[in-house]
């Protein structure tokens, strides 16, 4: 009975459990001070220089204190850039992930021949750098370019139309340049989803008579609507923020009708006479705004 | 026992982390506390320049151009003073602006090197924002006056000089004489004469030979290198825009669009297209800042059918035939411990040494905004690329005549506005709604 009484009497400092629960803080301490350090300080940082006027050694704070807030709705270049982000968002996320629906159903048929090449093929387009492909866009689009010759070869212009010069047309290309890059990476989350869809329930519902579009309906979007929920939240950030496009693709022009705000927060930061304060102001607008669209799209989808 | 070996080891990492964070910092100020203690032994501004010694830091971009230009003046300079050193680092013109813009937010002006090279169209407003960066060398003794007055125009700010230009951007009429021939003109047809003349010539040349006289990739520079040809700035003398009421920018931007709408002038994309179009023969010839010979001179199959001259003129009182399309000045910083070195340097090659820019002609194709460099003889020897014409004398008799405007803190702001203003003429809307637009914008912008 020496052992049990011995235990007794040396009571550890530290139980099992509680060493468990200590060494996960350890582990969690690291991630969560480098979050801090490299994500929440800069946040903080940004709104204090967003208080601020001036430049460089001659910030003060502005007067009154909310002014570059207030400076952001009567900003007509930023209300620009606010509408030509919205019409992206608008026009381009609905557009990508009905695409990215209908690709991933396809590519789930068990009957799809060749299907690691499609997958492969669709998915490639993520893999290309962004100032690399909207390098090649603008390439393809211009006016002596690969668009342009062959529409002039199958007759549909004479002379080729200059796409990135005139407004909408080079808001098209941005748009599809959006939807040739992107799509491929919702059609994969959607398959990771898509796979987790027990065959049997397709099967029973094709006994009881179900069509494919009410399989689609019925089973495929109700069972894979999480990910639909978290694709679209992503899309909507990633477009709001949307910044190589513009600097790369279009340069925001002709004039600034294809800018989106990141591009004008860069411009205000560092091309035009620099006004840091109000760059950041317009960032905590972006994040405002994907902050709001993002709960609405959490209240509006997430069912559960 | 493995449990608390995974508690210690991230906590060492975690200290790591710290430790490297501060270990960054501190090697920095390691590195600056080098460099001072190198130069506790030189002189004051005024010594002569035969005692100084040290290295001299340089940010410029460009290693066939500025770079290669700081290099050239190094061994130059070596010459007189065998106790210099240099150390050109290749950094990007945009990454120059960014890193002045951060260094100057966060305070740490010892992060700036000895001297930097800035965009003419930017100087102003950096030093403007930032005069805590840039070291005033009114009184150094390099002599202002010998370089083109609308160059050393770009680096004063109230009546102080803290610039020293390099590379003109002096703008030139660079076209195909063989195109003109077939249509049944020579250059001195296009010499001196108003924009009126050159649509009327233009449209003879496009109906005859299929081609528009010129390309550009950004209306935004067209305008402000006419408007600069007839001494016109966007700003007030006090500082405010000049926009809406601009008679200048009325007529620049009329002239602009009937360019466009004649189709004398072929608006492309990029700058890759623009380049390519008059390489390729797609357009006649093209307007530029004088530094765009060095991408003619690629396509040496033409070598000999090109030819230069002045660029038209606006038909209105202080019209002229010259104008600025470019380049860059450096500056001192304030914070540099080497400033009596930098400023003996640049005086001695960049402000003084005729052998300097005969150095750099032909390898850079830099012409100097410093009038003296143009009297020397390679300047006058004759290109048989361009015909067997003397381009280097003629453009630096050019640069002489450019009128000088301000470009002030808002200039970018401001040619933003007018391109897109522009755009909206371009898609119907009207002039004068459209430039009290921008003009309200800029105001807005300006109104911190």
């Amino acid at each position: 009975m020496h052992i049990p009484n011995s235990h007794a009497t040396r009571k550890p400092f530290l139980s099992l459990e509680r060493k468990r629960s200590l060494s996960g803080w350890a582990f969690l301490s690291v991630a969560a001070c480098l979050i801090i350090w490299l994500n929440f300080y800069p946040m903080v940082r940004g709104f204090i220089i967003a208080l601020h006027t001036g430049a460089g050694a001659n910030m003060t704070l502005s007067n009154p204190i909310y002014r570059n807030f207030a400076r952001l709705f009567e900003d007509p270049q930023f209300r620009q850039t606010v509408s030509t982000t919205f019409l992206y968002l608008i026009v381009q996320v609905p557009i990508m992930l009905v695409l990215a629906l209908i690709l991933a159903s396809m590519l789930n048929q068990p009957s799809l021949k060749g299907k690691a090449i499609f997958r492969t093929a669709i998915f490639l387009p993520c893999a290309v750098g962004l100032v690399a492909y909207a390098l090649i866009f603008r390439q393809m689009f211009a006016h002596d370019g690969l668009i342009n010759s062959v529409l002039i070869g199958i007759g549909v212009f004479e002379t080729g139309h200059n796409w990135l010069n005139s407004v909408w047309s080079a808001r098209l290309v941005i748009i599809i340049g959006l939807l040739w890059r992107w799509t491929g990476f919702a059609t994969v989350l959607y398959l990771a989803g898509l796979q987790n869809i027990d065959r049997s329930i397709y099967e029973a519902a094709k006994i009881d008579g179900a069509g494919i579009f009410q399989q689609f309906w019925k089973i495929t979007i109700p069972l894979l609507s999480p990910i639909i929920l978290l694709t679209a939240i992503m899309s909507t950030n990633g477009t709001l923020q949307l910044f190589d496009e513009s600097m790369n693709l279009t340069g925001g022009r002709p004039g600034m009708s294809t800018m989106t705000m990141s591009h004008y927060i860069y411009q205000t930061a560092f091309v035009h006479s620099p006004n840091l304060s109000y760059a950041s102001a317009m960032s905590f607008a972006i994040f405002i705004f994907v902050a709001v669209l993002a709960l609405i799209q959490i209240k509006v989808g997430d069912k559960r | 026992m493995k449990k608390i070996l995974a508690i210690t080891l991230s906590i060492l990492m975690l200290f790591t982390i710290t430790a490297c964070g501060n270990g960054g910092s501190g090697s920095t100020n390691v590195g600056s506390a080098d460099i001072s203690a190198d130069n506790t032994v030189t002189p004051p501004p005024d010594s002569d320049g035969a005692e100084l010694s040290g290295t001299i830091v340089v940010w410029c971009w460009d290693p066939t151009y500025n770079i290669f230009a700081m290099d050239e003046a190094a061994k130059i300079y070596r010459e007189i003073n065998p106790n210099f050193d240099i150390e050109v680092v290749d950094m990007p013109m945009d990454e120059i602006q960014t890193t002045l813009i951060t260094t100057a937010a966060s305070g740490t002006l010892n992060n700036l090197p000895d001297i930097f090279l800035l965009p003419d169209y930017a100087f102003q407003k950096n030093v403007i924002q930032f005069p805590e960066m840039f070291f005033d060398i009114t009184d150094s003794g390099i002599p202002f006056h010998e370089f083109a007055s609308s160059a050393v125009a770009n680096s004063v700010v109230d009546g102080r000089n803290y610039g020293v230009s390099f590379g003109a951007g002096t703008t030139i009429f660079a076209v195909r004489t063989d195109y003109l021939t077939e249509a049944g003109f020579t250059v001195d047809d296009f010499t001196d004469i108003t924009w009126g003349q050159f649509i009327e010539l233009g449209k003879v040349v496009l109906e005859k030979t299929g081609r528009p006289m010129i390309s550009t990739s950004s209306g935004g520079d067209f305008i402000s290198f006419m408007l600069q040809s007839a001494g016109a700035s966007l700003f007030h003398a006090d500082g405010t825009p000049n926009i809406a009421n601009n008679s200048t920018l009325h007529d620049a931007i009329n002239t602009y669009l009937e360019l466009i709408n004649t189709g004398v002038l072929l608006q492309v994309n990029n700058w890759d297209e623009y380049t390519t179009s008059f390489i390729s023969g797609a357009v006649t010839g093209t307007i530029s800042g004088c530094w765009i010979i060095g991408s003619m001179q690629t396509a040496q199959d033409q070598s000999g059918n090109w030819a230069v001259t002045n660029m038209p003129r606006l038909d209105i009182p202080g019209g002229t035939n010259y104008s600025n399309f470019g380049g860059s000045s450096w500056a001192i910083s304030s914070n540099s411990e080497n400033a009596a070195l930098a400023i003996d340097f640049l005086k001695h090659t960049f402000a003084g040494s005729v052998e300097f820019y005969e150095n750099i002609l032909e390898s850079s194709g830099a012409l100097p905004t410093w009038l003296p460099a143009g009297t020397s003889n390679i300047y006058m020897e004759p290109q048989p690329f361009f015909g067997g014409q003397a381009i280097f004398t003629d453009i630096v008799g050019y640069t002489e005549h450019i009128p000088a405007i301000i470009t002030g803190e808002f200039w970018s702001e401001v040619s933003v506005a007018v391109t897109n203003a522009v755009v909206n003429i371009l898609g119907g809307a009207d002039i004068t709604v459209a430039l009290q637009e921008a003009e309200d914008t800029v105001i807005f912008q300006m109104g911190r």
